[in-house]
């Protein structure tokens, strides 16, 4: 028997006014698994990521977090506020925008949410934070604020943050399409670490060399299917459809 | 008779108190509007000689209540031997308050304008006060609408103070009435709605100024 | 001017300063608690509340004294001169603050709330820790200059007799029969007060500018 899926997503749909971005969904990632989401932008891969800590709020389906359902309680009824929190503490969520809170300082930002959430000791919670920090390489910034940071110091203290509350599975939304490409290095840097430590993870991306270097898994979604789900070498060097061919060849760097 | 009755019959009383607070805003308004601007064109050029007194007076004036200063026109002057009745004095106080607000609001819109206007202007000939008038005064207005706007029920409002100095307007009105028949309530109420639908109609004004404004991509005030 | 004469000027700064401080701190948390029901937007109590602000904000402080202390006695209600001049400088500056307020939460960024959601915190601890700190930092200038705005417009509260810094100058006068001096000397110490709360301002928005990431 295989051991429980750190995600399952099954038969998922959602449409926005009508009209759908998630067409009947399905996609499990086994634990220490990195799964990248390829797609053309309105394909539906950001907020395939966004249900799954639901940010957005499915139509159908389910989304099952190490064999625990998300959104919906064992009753069947809308999770209250408290256990949702509970079921988001378990993935960390990397953003575009790095969303970092900026009244706090970048020490502050990443232990903000294991002392009031988990209810750590202040002094625990800086010690974790802090050897997060040295992970990503911010730990001699962490007294400043973040309007002082750059692009890419903002994202890696943004994945210092999400890492802080230990989850079993993180979430990467575009990590570096806000960045200036000098700095895109930097954070696929931090990443490609993570990736290496064995955590869980799935990412949405448009770089197409990284996915294919850290990926154990990439899916093709387009108009809100996924229409190819293979491992990276097969899907960049064999694909099986004309649309992922058209798509990698668009997409190949020119060199 | 009811207390609505009472008050009915004393219509006349609401009436002249109505008008004069309409008369004192109109009138100080104008005039403050005209100083502010005035001011602000003096502000004008890379180097002007008043810059320093306009700036003492505008600060000046920000760091007062008003009604210290009708105190001062009004209880203050006569011992130096200027005096002036309640209504002069409450419009002179009126004008020169608002008048150095109105002053400020225009300048700091003044100092966000692109320099290149005013040398297109000037390279096509154009004297420093029609420039003024034609280029610079008219996107202030627009650029400015929503300050001018809540300048002007400040205004509205400040002309209420004048009761203390014995001015009849509107306040008054409503003072001397409930004092009469004992129906404060009633007076009051009235007399609030009335301030109310003056400044709704401000309000109005100033959304029509935008209309007309954001046809010229004057959208943000 | 003599000595007796300041000891009442002080006397008078000390009632503008108090009847006004109190109004002020009430009138933040009120404003602060309306702006809340009204970004909430229950129905009929977010009419009765915009009604409300706009009938506060039109209406000039010294009718809204002499209505509160005249009208009070009609229904029973015994006022203290102070009480009620402390009711309408309430009842006016919290319509003020509750616009502030609201500005600043319908300002706030949506991608914050997704960054707190996303790493378990519930909407209250967000509520809490992540959006009240910074609202309460990008407000404060506009509070504080409220808070001019509210010490300007307190000599409304001398049209009922309260002997604040206004009104003293014509008890002064009343014995030296110059009333000048006392009116100039009260106007230098407005000007103390309100340039102190000016330079509160400045420092709040170069604090405020901070959080502008």
């Amino acid at each position: 028997m295989p051991e429980t899926a750190a995600v399952s997503i099954r038969n998922l749909s959602k449409s926005f006014d009508g009209t759908e971005v998630l067409r009947d969904v399905s996609l499990e990632v086994q634990p220490g698994e990195v799964v990248s989401i390829l797609g053309s932008s309105g394909s539906g891969k950001s907020t395939l990521l966004r249900c799954i800590n639901w940010l957005e709020q499915p139509d159908r389906g389910d989304i099952r977090i190490a064999g625990d359902r998300i959104g919906v309680s064992d009753t069947g009824k809308p999770m209250s506020r408290r256990e949702l929190a509970g079921m988001r503490a378990r993935l960390g969520m990397v953003f575009q925008g790095f969303n970092l809170w900026p009244h706090l300082s970048v020490l502050r930002n990443v232990t903000e949410a294991p002392i009031h959430v988990q209810g750590l000791s202040k002094a625990e919670a800086d010690e974790r934070a802090m050897a997060l920090l040295e992970k990503v390489g911010m730990a001699d910034k962490r007294e400043q604020y973040p309007y002082t940071l750059s692009g890419g110091q903002k994202q890696r203290v943004a994945i210092a943050r999400a890492l802080a509350m230990q989850p079993k599975v993180m979430l990467f939304d575009e990590p570096t399409s806000a960045l200036d490409p000098e700095l895109v290095g930097e954070v696929l840097g931090v990443i490609k670490d993570l990736s290496k430590e064995g955590y869980t993870m799935v990412l949405v991306t448009h770089e197409m060399e990284f996915a294919r270097a850290v990926s154990d898994q990439v899916v093709f979604l387009d108009k809100g299917i996924i229409i190819e789900k293979s491992h990276p070498s097969e899907f960049f060097e064999n694909p099986k459809t004309d649309r992922v061919r058209r798509f990698l060849e668009l997409e190949a760097p020119a060199v | 008779m009811s207390n609505w009755d009472i008050l009915w019959s004393s219509y006349d009383v609401f009436l002249s108190g109505f008008y004069n607070t309409l008369k004192l805003f109109g009138l100080s308004a104008v005039l403050a509007f005209l100083m502010g601007s005035a001011m602000v064109f003096l502000l004008e050029g890379s180097r002007p000689r008043l810059k320093v007194p306009l700036r003492i007076f505008i600060d000046g004036m920000r760091m007062l209540p008003f009604l210290i200063l009708a105190y001062l026109l009004y209880y203050g002057l006569p011992s130096a031997g200027i005096r002036m009745s309640a209504w002069t004095a409450g419009i002179i106080a009126l004008v020169i308050y608002h008048g150095a607000y109105f002053a400020e609001i225009l300048r700091g819109c003044r100092s966000t304008f692109a320099q290149g206007q005013v040398e297109a202007a000037i390279a096509q000939g154009f004297s420093q006060p029609k420039m003024f008038m034609r280029i610079i005064l008219p996107q202030l207005i627009l650029k400015t609408r929503g300050l001018l706007g809540n300048q002007l029920i400040i205004l509205l409002k400040d002309t209420a103070f004048l009761v203390i100095i014995t001015v009849r307007e509107l306040t008054a009105a409503a003072s001397s009435l409930s004092s009469t028949y004992f129906i404060p309530m009633e007076a009051f109420i009235v007399v609030i709605g009335f301030y109310w639908l003056i400044s709704i109609g401000l309000e109005l004004f100033i959304k029509m100024i935008g209309r007309f404004g954001a046809k010229r991509g004057f959208e943000n005030a | 001017m003599d000595s007796s004469a300041w000891g009442l000027l002080i006397q008078g700064a000390w009632t503008t300063l108090w009847i006004s401080g109190i109004s002020i701190a009430i009138g933040v948390v009120m404003g602060l608690l309306i702006a809340l029901l009204r970004v909430a937007k229950i129905p009929v109590l977010h009419q009765l509340l915009g009604v409300y602000i706009s009938l506060a904000r039109a209406t000039p402080l010294v009718t809204l004294v002499l209505f509160i202390f005249l009208t009070a006695p009609t229904m029973g209600v015994n006022l203290n001169r102070n009480v009620a001049g402390i009711i309408a400088l309430t009842l006016n500056t919290t319509a003020f603050n509750a616009e502030i307020w609201r500005s600043a939460f319908n300002n706030f960024s949506k991608e914050q709330r997704e960054a707190a959601l996303a790493i378990g915190m519930t909407p209250w601890v967000y509520f809490r820790r992540i959006m009240l700190p910074q609202i309460t930092i990008t407000s404060l200038p506009g509070l504080v200059n409220e808070m001019s705005f509210l010490i300007k417009g307190s000599p409304a509260i001398a049209v009922i007799g309260v002997v604040d810094l206004t009104r003293v100058t014509n008890r002064i006068s009343a014995v030296t029969y110059d009333p000048l001096p006392p009116i100039l000397a009260a106007a230098v110490l407005y000007m103390l007060i309100i340039s102190l709360l000016v330079w509160l301002q400045r420092l709040a928005e170069r604090k405020a500018s901070r959080l502008a990431v």
